[in-house]
């Protein structure tokens, strides 16, 4: 009980300061929907072209953008030193944060998927709500990687390029069973494997990151 | 330096033999002179798999012991690990355009795993390098070194696990499917490539010992409450 009470109040005080800061929703997100905009004005004219590659595009922006608004800076090191000698167990510290970026991915997951259905005009897939809780599974995936590799690179100067190239390429099984997942739905075929991998891949995250995040709190003094 | 002068001419000699198995080997039948780069793409692949090994391995004995030479030895073996992926991926794609058709085949499933065990590991590097403080840089590095090898085996079994472009296995212990000659130059080149791993870790090493001793000896000259201008403004901690 007292695990879980850690993880809601670090997850309650990243979203304060999330509301506070507005990093996420004002400055990525529009950022984002941008980098959606501008890959159809590199294709040129080639509208079927563009139909087709507009969920890839979408899944590949959301792992890029997606780690920014992971790596967005809610404590310094004298507020992780205080949650330290207060107490807070590193691994609640940890989840709590992947469950903040969990939640600000998803609102913004939410937002450009309905701005690439705009942009690209992609073709309907039958029974998309399927795809939500796969979303979600992404997100929490990608969130979980990117607080790893926050707190891996915590305090370094060059951390804003540091952690996505250490998350890029472990995210790339997330990647590639979104996409292809969605790819199954277009063509009338089943996500479960999808899901079941993306849940695997989820599991073994959350087991990584409750292990290592003692030891990175301690690397990060 | 006499032992390191040795380790060389040892290298060169490992070299020129190796070269000399895999030119008198038989040619293959079909891909003729591109086998050739077989002598060098798959003992590279092989050795980075080692040199990765030897990362976790020190990464893991640094953790247990806190003793700077594991930490050293995990740095000197992911940096020569990394030159080993860089150059399996580049000899692999010189042999696939004639032989494949393509340079770089996207369904391939040991390409993309072997592409992204290569940035996982220059982003080991890179980390390595932001980290000034070298008790911080083990503690931190040496996390990412023990996660990182989860790669390997990944990569290793990609070929049974996804049935794609690459072949599977040539070295198996029930018997391999090519040739003997061919498979006795392609040991000697592995057993090359071995004695060139361990003599670039023993030189890393040594360079490593000798570039914390001037660091220290640079700290020492400028007085405790001056940094020298590499450690400044590296971290915001």
């Amino acid at each position: 009980v007292k695990f879980w009470r850690q993880v809601l109040t670090v997850l309650g005080r990243d979203l304060v300061v999330e509301r506070r800061a507005s990093e996420a929703l004002t400055v990525t997100l529009p950022f984002g929907v941008v980098a959606l905009m501008a890959v159809p004005l590199a294709v040129g004219l080639d509208l079927p072209l563009i139909s087709r590659i507009g969920f890839p595009v979408y899944w590949a922006t959301t792992l890029l953008f997606g780690m920014t608004i992971a790596l967005r800076q809610t404590d310094g090191p004298s507020q992780r030193d205080l949650l330290a000698l207060l107490g807070v167990d590193p691994a609640a510290r940890l989840i709590g944060r992947a469950l903040s970026a969990g939640i600000l991915l998803a609102v913004y997951m939410t937002i450009t998927a309905i701005a690439t259905v705009l942009l690209y005009s992609p073709e309907p897939v039958s029974g998309w709500p399927r795809l939500i809780p796969l979303g979600l599974l992404y997100a929490a995936g990608l969130a979980l990687l990117t607080a790893m590799a926050g707190e891996v690179t915590a305090g370094l100067g060059s951390r804003s390029a540091l952690a996505p190239l250490l998350v890029a390429p472990l995210a790339v099984p997330l990647l590639i069973a979104a996409s292809q997942a969605q790819e199954s739905m277009a063509r009338g075929k089943g996500i479960l494997i999808w899901t079941l991998l993306m849940v695997a891949a989820d599991l073994v995250l959350v087991i990584i990151g409750v292990l290592v995040a003692r030891p990175l709190e301690e690397a990060g003094r | 330096m006499r032992r390191m002068q040795l380790l060389m001419i040892v290298v060169g000699l490992a070299g020129v033999i190796g070269a000399f198995f895999a030119f008198s080997a038989p040619p293959d039948a079909t891909q003729r002179q591109y086998a050739l780069i077989m002598h060098i793409h798959v003992p590279s692949a092989f050795l980075a798999f080692v040199a990765f090994g030897v990362t976790a391995l020190g990464s893991i004995m640094w953790r247990i012991t806190r003793k700077r030479r594991w930490d050293r030895a995990a740095a000197a073996s992911a940096e020569i690990g990394v030159i080993f992926t860089g150059v399996a991926l580049l000899t692999g794609m010189i042999w696939g355009r004639p032989v494949w058709g393509r340079a770089w085949d996207w369904g391939d499933a040991r390409m993309s795993t072997t592409a992204l065990m290569f940035f996982v590991y220059l982003g080991y590097l890179a980390l390595r390098r932001a980290i000034p403080d070298p008790g911080v840089r083990a503690a931190r590095a040496s996390i990412l070194g023990i996660i990182a090898v989860v790669q390997v085996p990944l990569v290793y079994f990609s070929v049974n696990l996804w049935r794609t472009l690459h072949q599977p296995h040539t070295l198996r212990i029930e018997g391999s499917p090519i040739h003997p000659a061919m498979l006795r130059a392609l040991l000697i080149n592995l057993a090359t490539f071995t004695v060139i791993y361990v003599a670039l870790l023993a030189a890393r090493l040594r360079l490593s010992g000798l570039e914390e001793q001037a660091e220290a000896a640079t700290i020492e000259l400028a007085g405790a409450a001056v940094q020298p201008p590499w450690l400044t403004g590296a971290t915001d901690v």
